[in-house]
């Protein structure tokens, strides 16, 4: 297992994104490393491609490392009355690629839990938004509704069973697949062209959806386009938000709005998240529910090159006075060099000046 | 100028074609007639930096953001599920994944069939489609001996020509799906350089089109 759970060049981001969430009034929720493994046994897609470390604790229960927050935030907070905004800073226990073992994520990020309003959708946004303008100057948050492409294929009679295939192969933008696999089930021409439209647009959010608007969605499809014509207007002063419709999510657990955030410089998404109402219902609840998170361990990628191992000076003691030599070497080290001292080179060593000290006196 | 693209392209045979369909759309790059031993190769008038890796890492070189762009098998996608976009069928090196054995085999539906593969998730994706229990022999090269062997009933690989096969005394069973080069992208990439990405798939999907 990978111990090292972030860098301090991730944890330095850590700070200001919680700032950022207190400011907007969400305040902190903390939770243990552990929870009953039932709870994630119930809700295994949820943990998507992720195995799970269990134990069998003093009393008998099996449990596990977290490998997700979400899960224990709905599980372990009451809903009712107002909206429940909760911000997290915790690491979770994952191997998403099962050959290279399992790792400790940092991961920051918050839920808003309740009757959700436009105004808090739209707040959520624009934090997602606003966490990835910390990280970089350049950044993208690309939103998609799910309701767009599940209506859409209502309207134009996709049947059930390709379904979700040809939402995987949107997700993989491969219009050359989903185009041959959309004709065997015998959806028309002009309901391919459109789907390829969708699978393939790509814009800032006002924009995008100025586009979807012009195309022929049917009446499935105009909720989930209302809703995001109403989130343009909401987030017009919002940088960076991008509509996207590839973005792929369970819709067991998933409904409306999801999200992904990218940061120049590293390969994968750094943010994800969405409203997850199915999850809360599913889980005996009767509430919206909508965050996201952040994955500060990707942030290495961003981390400056470490400092060159080894010092400016090496200095060898051949019988030095050691206060002559101590002050020598502050001397060095209050110029800035970096200075070892030591009685011979040792194996394999960088340094870009030897020094040697003998009695009093340096000899170079 | 504006920042290269990265390509991460097959090296040998297949390398070679896919290469000549990008110079044929507009990114020839002349370091590469160049004989040495470099492993990079820029173009900075048609904005396009090539290297060429083992065919089956082209996706994790993609995938990790090492290459903006590449060219994989559609084997390699279906085998290891790289998070990238899948942009273009090539529909070059087309080949086809088969069960293959001895040409008189035929599975009785008695226990479970041995079957050996480099490709298992592929085979094991397709004979639970079939409701057929396996025995699955991952090996990593040689397949062909499998069956001869007795290690394996049959075995589950490319099939190009079938040449291979026909000189070891065997024959492609069954056709599983068929496989071509794939024009894939980094999905981060994909949004930083997004006009760079967009310009050369319209420009590789035009000249296949006028290939056709």
């Amino acid at each position: 297992m990978e111990t090292s759970a972030f860098s301090a060049f991730g944890d330095s981001f850590k700070e200001r994104l919680l700032t950022l969430y207190e400011s907007r009034g969400y305040t902190r929720y903390r939770v243990g490393r552990f929870e009953e493994y039932d709870l994630y046994a119930r809700n295994r897609s949820f943990i998507t491609g992720s195995s799970i470390l269990t134990f069998t604790d003093t009393d008998g229960r099996l449990m596990a490392l977290k490998p997700d927050v979400t899960l224990s935030v709905i599980k372990n907070t009451p809903i009712g009355g107002s909206l429940k905004k909760l911000y997290y800073s915790e690491s979770v226990f994952r191997a998403p690629d099962p050959s290279s073992g399992f790792s400790e994520i940092q991961q920051v990020g918050l839920e808003c839990l309740g009757r959700l309003d436009p105004y808090s959708v739209a707040e959520i946004i624009s934090l997602a938004a606003e966490s990835l303008g910390f990280l970089a100057d350049r950044y993208i948050l690309d939103v998609a509704h799910l309701g767009l492409l599940r209506g859409f294929f209502e309207d134009s009679g996709v049947p059930e069973e390709c379904r979700e295939e040809l939402l995987a192969l949107a997700e993989a933008k491969n219009s050359h697949e989903a185009s041959l696999l959309a004709r065997e089930n015998g959806i028309s021409e002009a309901s391919i062209r459109v789907f390829d439209a969708m699978i393939h647009l790509r814009a800032p959010l006002a924009d995008g959806v100025r586009t979807l608007s012009a195309l022929p969605l049917g009446v499935h499809a105009s909720d989930a386009l209302s809703e995001l014509a109403r989130l343009a207007v909401a987030l017009r002063d919002v940088p960076g938000v991008w509509l996207d419709l590839s973005l792929k999510a369970d819709t067991r657990y998933y409904s409306g709005v999801v999200l992904r955030g990218y940061i120049a410089g590293i390969p994968t998404a750094v943010l994800s998240g969405g409203r997850y109402d199915g999850l809360v219902a599913r889980m005996g609840k009767d509430a919206g529910a909508m965050g996201f998170a952040v994955y500060l361990n990707l942030l290495d990628h961003l981390a400056p090159a470490p400092a060159r191992s080894g010092a400016d000076v090496l200095i060898l003691d051949e019988g030095a006075e050691p206060a002559a030599l101590l002050k020598y070497v502050r001397g060095l080290t209050a110029r800035g060099l970096r200075v070892r001292v030591d009685r011979a080179v040792p194996e394999g060593y960088r340094y870009n000046r030897l020094v040697r000290f003998s009695g009093g006196e340096a000899h170079e | 100028m504006s920042e290269l693209l990265n390509v991460a392209l097959p090296k040998g045979r297949l390398g070679d074609k896919v290469y000549s369909v990008f110079e044929r759309a507009g990114f020839g790059c002349s370091e590469l007639l160049e004989a040495g031993r470099k492993l990079v190769f820029e173009s900075p008038e048609n904005g396009v930096r090539y290297f060429f890796v083992k065919p089956s890492d082209v996706a994790i070189y993609v995938e990790r953001g090492a290459a903006d762009v590449g060219v994989a098998g559609k084997d390699i996608l279906l085998e290891y599920a790289p998070d990238v976009y899948e942009l273009l069928d090539l529909g070059v090196g087309k080949c086809h994944m088969c069960v293959c054995g001895r040409p008189d085999f035929t599975d009785d539906g008695v226990g479970s069939l041995r079957v050996a593969t480099k490709f298992s998730r592929i085979t094991r994706k397709y004979y639970a489609s079939l409701g057929r229990s396996v025995d699955l022999i991952h090996l990593n090269g040689s397949i062909e001996l499998a069956p001869i062997l007795g290690l394996s009933d049959v075995i589950v690989d490319i099939v190009e020509t079938g040449a291979t096969l026909k000189e070891n005394g065997l024959a492609a069973l069954e056709r599983i799906l068929p496989v071509s080069a794939r024009f894939i992208a980094n999905k981060a990439s994909y949004q930083f350089k997004y006009e760079a990405v967009t310009d050369m798939t319209a420009r590789l999907s035009r000249h296949l089109e006028v290939q056709k």
